[in-house]
């Protein structure tokens, strides 16, 4: 790709869409900004809140940190500003100059502010907005929906949202139209998450008492989104409370939370430090301990998690605020034998960002930022004098700035760059005795640079048109081997009247680093491996077009979109490749191409005292990969679903307060079941002479086509009730039946070996059905002091 | 280490699975099957060629092997010469404690095989089923020494580690296969379950030491016998497929694998043993 050609068609773009001798960027007489910022009554700033002026038609929404610009005819106007969790507010007006205008929103509901309140306002911006494939989640609506082992997680909760599979029963991987787990972008707070589970995905990296909203794109990308080809899920922590010091947390069963926050220098800034520890090894031990001297003792091994997240936000003045995020988590696995064998295992992200906003004028706003993000895991055994290790790492540094600048009330134009340097540790071993004897070590690592430079533009043609068009120009250099593109993003939205519009979109996207497993779930020791020699980066292109609707006064919004979205270079593995430690990880790859296509429907209610949403998606996804590169390819060649295809997927969710103190919640999941393989044939093996394995060696079964078997249809209904106590209401008691009528949901199917029991040989083979949860209830108690 | 990883996490689940009573039996309609032919053969110089000939069954038919009797099996010296393999099952091994293993057809002279020897098999039955395969067979690599450890232990907890230690040619792509027998090295106890059974490849350690440890598990006055195979990458590759392959049945966390052999037009492996041996008492 030629990195100037590429620049020559960004500022084309520009020109295309209105930015060169537009009329006058300068207000005219009879039009004004309104600037400011939006912000929670606790000062937290609240991205993403709309403001509007339903007279007109028009409004516009906060951006990363707050700030909002809006251009309006010359007189009075009501104002609505509202945003998903906090109480609407009207403002009259009367607009005579340029001005800023701070709003403070209050939240919806209690002290505790669990209560989700969107005003219309915020369905009529997402009706209007050009922007479609976008579900925007407040961490109020996850934390009053039932979860597992009480366990509040937002990535489960977007599992709910239409177009979004998880991987299994409990588990946090999203696959997002046809995607697969890795194609999925992670940020907070601009940061790279590289891994977002704990405990091989049960659980998400993600404190819910940290977060203070997401926002999971499927489609339609903004052109400062880039890096991964199925989706963007973007993590916003909150700030902490400018006003007053805050203790909240919360017991539940498996694990503990407390968050501290408040002001810092009398509310010119603030600061929020959460904490969440697991405590499955203090039962574990002791229970090792009960155990300990009894014959067939064998310890348990320790097992646990923790996160901590901390936030600080500083105004420097009227322009500038200085943010600060930083983020530590863990899984810690460890094992002693009394044979004197040590294991341990451990992994998890760490992630720092220091951001700078400066606002140089109520039109135009610009955001840098430094971050490092670094995921690794580490094992390690001893025995005696012997000690072996194995690693891996991906660490990045990464600059950026993005800028917003609203020359007139018709256009919105974003620019900005990233540049990020990687570092991918893919293997390192070590192997030492102590007597010197044995001292071994391979270290495989490269190095990777990535960068982008985006513009895009968000024109309203007309009242009923407007158009969002950008481009972002993308380049990875690994050593000697370099690749480039350009990815052009299109949307548009047409407004039939103020209740119908309809929108399409398209955009390509370049995925440069990949992650190496040949495993049906993510694992911890997964690594990233950059696009290299004849690694080429991953590509997908999608178009989708949808109709929103606006029924019932406003109450209820149903869209319905339909997508296609096709893949070049998808990587698989050879079976049986070599993934560890492997200085040519580069023959281990195959490639082939996907693609899915499918329609989404969703209903959604955000006001009243019942809200909720139902969200119905049929979908296919397939995979093609060739004979290639010595192999048969997969399936021989043959078009295959991935595992995560699944042809219906209908979600209910609705939350209903019953009076002040009390919150009834339920969320119903239905969906066809996974695709698995399981062998049609079998042979047996009976080895070398000296390796006997007795007179019934296991089987060893023959596969055919790739997951050609469907398992049972999945379905769930989960319960919970949110009882608020105290005469604050600061505190409460979440009950939450996870699998209510105890379905037996198929999580894999297995061939297993039947014995007899006396002389122990084979008689027989049987198939076996495991699910993984009964009906599970959990009680967690939290609090706000 | 990611096979680890997903056993463990399989088995876990297993177990979860099994005390909460979430396992249950099901009914699976698997589609018809085509069986094909198994051939499992491992010659070893000084020894009489033989190999056993089965065929592939459905998944959830009977546990009886299926061996075909119409099955012709030539091998084909390093000089070209054919040598027929008589059809003669020995079907009381399928019985047998002593570790023996069924063949269904034999020669009559000991091999004779020197290293760089190229061998050939071809086997065919009357339904027009027709396999072949070709092996090397490779020079036998020297055991160095193996040594012992105790641990600082007493009674029944005084265990010693067992290493062995050999050289890896300057020639990149070989691979190992070490065993560990106990007891005396006589036939019998060196044809019966290993304690010790690994593969290795040099991927890493090219032409460099190779030491191989044990964790504690052997008691004072045991007799161990290392076996070091030098074996081609197919038969490595046979290895770790089949592995693969069981570890995928049902498991989550795993990928289905094909089985990779060397046998040409039906499935299997087909190798010549080339192995050194060193044994020792622990005391």
């Amino acid at each position: 790709m030629v990195f100037s050609s590429s620049l020559r068609y960004l500022v084309l773009v520009l020109v295309l869409f209105g930015l060169g001798p537009h009329r006058s960027f300068a207000q005219n007489a009879s039009r004004f900004t309104l600037s400011g910022t939006v912000r929670g009554a606790r000062g937290e700033t609240l991205p993403g809140a709309s403001v509007a002026v339903p007279q007109l038609g028009t409004g516009t929404a906060a951006d990363s940190v707050g700030h909002f610009s809006l251009t309006l005819p010359a007189g009075r106007h009501q104002l609505v500003v509202a945003s998903i969790g906090y109480q609407q507010i009207t403002r009259d007006i009367n607009l005579t100059h340029s001005q800023r205008l701070n709003f403070s929103l209050e939240e919806g509901g209690n002290e505790l502010g669990e209560v989700v309140v969107e005003g219309a306002a915020t369905l009529q911006e997402k009706l209007k907005t050009t922007q479609m494939g976008v579900e925007h989640l407040s961490v109020r609506e996850a934390k009053l929906l039932p979860a597992l082992f009480g366990e509040v997680d937002i990535l489960k909760t977007l599992q709910l949202k239409p177009g979004v599979q998880s991987g299994g029963e409990g588990t946090s991987g999203l696959f997002v139209r046809g995607g697969s787990a890795d194609q999925n972008l992670f940020l907070v707070d601009n940061a790279v998450v590289y891994n977002p589970n704990h405990l091989f995905g049960l659980f998400s990296v993600f404190n819910s008492d940290a977060v203070q909203g997401v926002d999971l794109y499927k489609s339609g990308f903004p052109a400062q989104f880039g890096g991964r080809l199925s989706s963007v899920v973007d993590v916003k922590l909150r700030e902490g409370d400018r006003q007053h010091y805050v203790a909240t947390g919360g017991i539940g069963l498996i694990s503990s939370r407390l968050t501290y926050e408040g002001p810092i220098n009398k509310g010119k800034g603030s600061f929020i430090v959460s904490g969440r520890r697991t405590y499955f090894d203090i039962f574990t031990r002791a229970l090792n301990r009960a155990n300990e001297g009894k014959e067939d003792y064998s310890p348990i091994p320790d097992y646990y998690f923790y996160d901590m997240n901390a936030k600080a936000n500083y105004t420097l003045g009227d322009k500038d605020q200085v943010f600060f995020t930083g983020y530590l988590g863990r899984d810690v696995f460890g094992f002693s034998s009394t044979g004197g064998f040590n294991f341990n295992f451990n992994w998890g992200n760490t992630i720092g960002t220091l951001r700078w906003n400066h606002v140089f004028s109520p039109r135009l706003f610009l955001n840098t930022s430094v971050a490092v993000s670094d995921y690794h895991y580490s094992l390690t055994n001893r025995l005696d004098q012997f000690s072996f290790g194995l690693g891996s790492n991906i660490r990045d540094y990464t600059a950026r700035t993005d800028a917003e600048y609203t020359p007139n009330d018709r256009h919105l134009l974003k620019a900005g760059a990233t540049v990020t340097q990687h570092r991918f540790g893919v293997g390192r071993l070590d192997a030492n005795s102590g007597d010197g004897r044995v001292n071994f070590g391979s270290d495989v690592n490269y190095y990777g640079a990535e960068g982008a430079l985006y513009a895009s533009d968000n024109y309203k043609a007309t009242d009923k048109l407007q158009l969002e068009g950008g481009l972002r120009l993308t380049g990875f250099r690994s050593g000697s081997d370099q690749y480039g593109g350009l990815e052009p993003r299109a949307s548009a939205r047409y407004s039939l009247n103020e209740r119908t519009s309809f929108k399409a979109n398209y955009a390509l996207m370049y995925q440069y680093v990949h992650l190496v497993t040949n495993s049906g779930a993510t694992l911890p020791t997964d690594i990233w491996y950059p696009s290299r020699l004849s690694v080429k980066p991953q590509r997908s292109q999608q178009v989708s077009g949808g109709a929103s609707f606006l029924l019932g006064q406003g109450k209820y919004l149903l869209t319905n979109e339909v997508y296609y979205k096709w893949g070049q270079n998808q990587v698989d593995f050879k079976d049986g490749a070599q993934l560890f430690v492997n200085p040519e990880l580069d023959a281990e790859f195959i490639f082939g191409k996907s693609w899915a296509y499918g329609n989404e429907i969703y209903l959604e209610k955000k006001t009243g005292k019942t809200t909720g949403w139902i969200g119905y998606t049929l979908a296919w996804s397939w995979r093609n990969f060739q004979p290639q590169r010595g192999t048969t390819g997969i399936n021989n060649g043959q078009d295959f679903h991935p595992s995560y295809d699944r042809r219906h997927n209908l979600t209910v969710v609705l939350l209903h307060q019953l009076n002040p103190r009390v919150n009834l919640t339920a969320s119903f999941v239905f969906s066809s079941g996974n695709l698995t393989t399981l062998p049609l044939g079998r042979f047996g093996v009976q080895d070398i002479p000296g390796s006997s394995v007795g007179l019934d060696p296991r089987p060893v079964p023959i596969y055919p086509d790739r997951n050609s078997y469907q398992l049972i249809p999945y379905h769930r209904l989960d319960l919970g009730v949110v009882y608020k106590i105290g005469s604050r209401l600061n505190q409460d008691l979440t009950l939450s039946i996870y699998n209510a009528y105890n379905r037996r949901n198929a999580y894999f199917v297995f061939f297993e070996t039947q014995k007899d029991k006396i002389s122990g040989r084979t008689v027989g083979f049987a198939a076996k059905q495991v699910s993984l949860f009964p009906v599970i209830p959990s009680l967690t108690y939290n609090f706000r002091f | 280490m990611n096979y680890l990883l997903k056993s463990a996490a399989f088995l876990a689940i297993l177990a979860l699975a099994g005390c909460s009573n979430l396992q249950n039996d099901i009914d699976v309609p698997l589609p018809s099957y085509s069986s094909q032919l198994v051939v499992e053969c491992y010659l070893e110089p000084g020894k009489v060629p033989s190999l056993a000939v089965t065929t592939s069954v459905p998944y959830l038919s009977s546990v009886l092997p299926q061996v075909p009797s119409d099955v012709t099996v030539t091998l084909i010296m390093p000089n070209g010469t054919s040598v027929p393999l008589a059809y003669s099952p020995n079907f009381k091994a399928l019985t047998d404690t002593t570790g023996e293993k069924f063949h269904s057809h034999i020669g009559r002279d000991p091999l004779v095989a020197r290293p760089g020897d190229v061998f050939r098999l071809d086997v065919r039955d009357t339904k027009g089923r027709h396999a072949t395969s070709t092996t090397t067979y490779l020079a036998p690599i020297p055991i160095d020494s193996v040594e012992f450890k105790f641990n600082d232990k007493t009674g029944s907890e005084r265990k010693a580690y067992f290493l062995t230690n050999f050289r890896d040619p300057a020639t990149p792509g070989d691979c190992y296969r070490l065993q560990l027998h106990k007891g005396d090295p006589i036939p019998k106890n060196l044809i019966k379950s290993p304690e010790v059974d690994i593969s290795l490849e040099d991927r890493l350690l090219n032409g460099q030491n190779f030491t191989v440890g044990t964790s504690y598990r052997f008691n004072a006055n045991d007799s161990v016998t290392a076996t070091l195979y030098h074996t081609e990458y197919a038969f490595y590759r046979f290895r770790q497929s089949v592995r693969d392959a069981r570890n995928a049945n049902g498991n989550p966390f795993s990928q289905p694998s094909a089985i990779y052999g060397n046998v040409e037009g039906g499935v299997g492996i087909f190798a010549v043993l080339s192995a050194t041996r060193a044994t020792k008492v622990v005391k």
